[in-house]
């Protein structure tokens, strides 16, 4: 099984809601340029290609990601929340292949760009001083005020053991805090978004540094609700030494349905 | 506060780019033994940041070549080649 060739294939952006003879003066991956191709009130982001966009040197997937996002991007600022596909997802055939498919799958794009129409991705990272954090949770804890009586008081042996044991105890607070915070994320925001996700900060590859970020969440919500989420937001980052970075809109890739079509 | 989109948040991303978005499960799309692509290299080099390092494979990798070094010719593992 070698690199898969072939003829003719489209690399497909997005699809937007959109009427003929639309235009995006954005280039695609490689500078190559993309056309919108257009049925039943469809548009399909397109580029020509030949094979798959592939490459094992991280920094070009990073360069090509970066397009894929900007593309997508543009095409939602000129037509609204646009459906975005996955990297790399190739549709067989030319131009008329594409719209083809477009006027065979109408009645389940129409219906998942209109679940989505006016929402967007928002990302928010919470960070906070850990040294404060910890300050606090030992001033708070009766269970770590003891151990540390007992420590000064024990032999090294056994002190040894107890400094263990002060150390799982603090981390397991400071677990609890996380979780308390996240918590507190999901509720208050849920009346406000239509989807909410913790997202796992382990996961990454590309990113070039290990993130500092305690707490990462990642939710869709409508563009009305951007001022009420801020608010929300506003009122978590006023908490002594708590650090919120808030990103979007961003097109729904992390709430992107799965489509057998 | 208002949400930010400068280069810095794009980077962060990167890795939700790459692996969200819209799945398409059809024959329209080109696929290589029937899985969507992401290119083969990019999936291997991908698999080997992400999933052999979360899962010790070299570590293992590793461990297995000393201890077959240590190994007599004629350990009951190896291969006999007569």
């Amino acid at each position: 099984m070698g690199d898969p060739t072939f003829d003719e294939g489209r690399y497909l952006y997005c699809v937007v809601e959109t009427e003929d003879d639309a235009e995006l003066s954005e280039n695609g991956i490689d500078g190559e340029p993309i056309s919108i191709l257009v049925r039943d009130g469809l548009g399909a982001v397109v580029q020509p290609c030949d094979s798959p966009f592939d490459s094992d040197d991280l920094e070009t997937v990073r360069e090509w990601l970066v397009t894929h996002q900007s593309v997508i991007d543009a095409a939602g600022e000129a037509f609204g929340t646009p459906l975005p596909f996955r990297f790399d997802t190739i549709l067989k055939g030319d131009d008329d292949a594409v719209r083809e498919w477009l006027a065979d799958q109408s009645e389940m794009l129409d219906s998942h760009l209109d679940q989505l129409a006016g929402h967007w991705e928002y990302r928010v990272g919470v960070t906070w001083d850990e040294e404060r954090v910890r300050d606090e949770l030992r001033a708070e804890d009766e269970e770590l005020a003891d151990l540390r009586e007992r420590i000064d008081d024990a032999s090294e042996g056994t002190a040894f053991l107890l400094e263990k044991q002060y150390d799982n105890r603090l981390h397991d607070l400071r677990e609890a805090r996380k979780d308390g915070l996240t918590t507190r994320l999901r509720d208050e925001l849920d009346p406000l978004v239509a989807e909410f996700d913790v997202v796992d900060s382990k996961g990454g590859v590309l990113e070039s540094d290990e993130t500092e970020e305690v707490v990462q969440v990642s939710f869709l919500a409508h563009e009305d609700r951007e001022e009420e989420i801020g608010r929300v937001l506003d009122d978590v980052a006023a908490e002594p030494g708590v650090e919120i970075r808030f990103t979007g809109p961003w097109p729904p890739y992390s709430f992107a349905p799965e489509l057998d079509a | 506060m208002k949400p930010t989109k400068d280069d810095h948040a794009v980077v962060d991303l990167l890795d939700v780019i790459l692996r969200d978005g819209v799945i398409l499960q059809a024959d329209v799309i080109i696929t290589i033994a029937d899985v969507p692509l992401v290119g083969l290299s990019l999936r291997a080099a991908l698999a080997g940041m992400s999933t052999m390092t979360d899962y010790g494979y070299f570590e293992e990798w590793d461990a297995a070549q000393r201890q077959l070094a240590r190994m007599p010719d004629d350990h009951p593992l190896l291969p006999n080649d007569e």
